[in-house]
């Protein structure tokens, strides 16, 4: 219990050491993209050249993923600095966010959905 | 020390939420809404600081990048389904964020809201740190987007599960591309909950999401302010 405890916090010091080196690379080369994104890319791979092992990183990411919503909240919280905005425009910001997030999931889940049965209907199998 | 008492706090907050959401499931008690209300009324009845709290909360709101790091691995592990869908979810993508910018902007028009704040709305769907960027390439303003892209992850948490079940989506793929291309890391943390196969597809929503909308969104807000 304890050896997993410490396993999962030194595996989170892993994943934020490649975050920071991710950081890093993405100011030198002037990268667009974020350096967790980059961080990601670096992870896979070395995880696809067998440099780091599953292993070695598993426990962490999913201790990680799973209470990932945590690491939202203070965001979530920052928006009573914008009290005047939301009481202004509050209501035509939440129409704009919902219809379109709707609209978006729509789209993207029938396109997807869409070609997943049709190739499966072109090799002949059940999409599923 | 008011930091380290504001991160105990949120995580306190944040787990009795959590309990509670797995105690009744019902979509409106998501952690992810409950929590920051229950703190920003904290904040306010105790007259505390935005910036006081943040002194803590920030370290919490840095985990985020080790997190993102993290999806590397449901990434790998899948990568031979993501290899073999490759087509269908590059064809998916390119839909979901052509539509995700369109129809912020469109929508935006109808509510009859100022160019500043529509600019701000574009890059809503995708991963904070990359949404920000845009939004300073495109004219908006950064920080009115990250609140917008925090709404969004809150909305798509909602949302989400009900778009799956009413257009009766059964594709673990399927599942997983939306969530990760309309809500982000949330929608991601959501697809988790259906399965490891589905939160490798919304991971890899979410990276490509990000990718796609730095490339498309300054190509298409011309368009949109016609």
């Amino acid at each position: 219990m304890l050896k997993k405890f410490l396993n999962t916090i030194l595996q989170v010091g892993y994943l934020y050491l490649f975050a920071l080196l991710g950081n890093l690379l993405a100011k030198w080369l002037h990268l667009p993209i974020s350096g967790s994104i980059v961080g990601l890319f670096i992870v896979l791979c070395l995880l696809h050249f067998k440099v780091l092992k599953l292993s070695a990183v598993e426990l962490g990411a999913s201790f990680l993923m799973s209470e990932m919503l945590l690491f939202f909240i203070p965001s979530a919280v920052a928006i009573i600095q914008y009290k005047n905005e939301i009481l202004q425009h509050g209501s035509q910001f939440l129409i704009v966010i919902l219809l379109s997030t709707i609209t978006v999931m729509v789209v993207t889940g029938l396109v997807a959905q869409y070609s997943i049965r049709r190739l499966a209907n072109k090799k002949g199998e059940i999409g599923r | 020390m008011i930091a380290f008492i504001c991160i105990l706090l949120t995580v306190l907050v944040y787990y009795l939420s959590k309990q509670l959401y797995k105690k009744v499931r019902f979509a409106f008690l998501s952690p992810l809404l409950i929590a920051p209300c229950i703190l920003s009324s904290m904040l306010v009845g105790f007259h505390i600081d935005y910036s006081d709290y943040d002194s803590g909360g920030r370290w919490l709101s840095n985990l985020l990048q080790p997190a993102v790091v993290g999806f590397a691995i449901p990434l790998y592990k899948f990568r031979k389904v993501m290899k073999k869908y490759a087509k269908i979810i590059a064809i998916s993508m390119t839909a979901g964020v052509t539509i995700a910018i369109v129809s912020s902007g469109l929508f935006s028009h109808v509510v009859r809201l100022n160019d500043h704040y529509l600019l701000s709305l574009l890059p809503r769907s995708i991963t904070t740190p990359i949404a920000m960027a845009v939004s300073v390439d495109i004219g908006g303003m950064p920080t009115m987007t990250a609140i917008f892209v925090i709404v969004t992850g809150i909305s798509g948490l909602i949302l989400g599960p009900m778009v799956i079940r009413y257009l009766h989506i059964q594709e673990k793929l399927a599942k997983g591309l939306l969530l990760g291309m309309g809500a982000h890391g949330a929608g991601t943390s959501k697809a988790l909950e259906f399965g490891s196969e589905e939160g490798a597809a919304a991971s890899l929503a979410m990276v490509l999401a990000a990718i796609f909308t730095l490339v498309f969104a300054p190509i298409l807000t011309p368009l949109i302010l016609l």
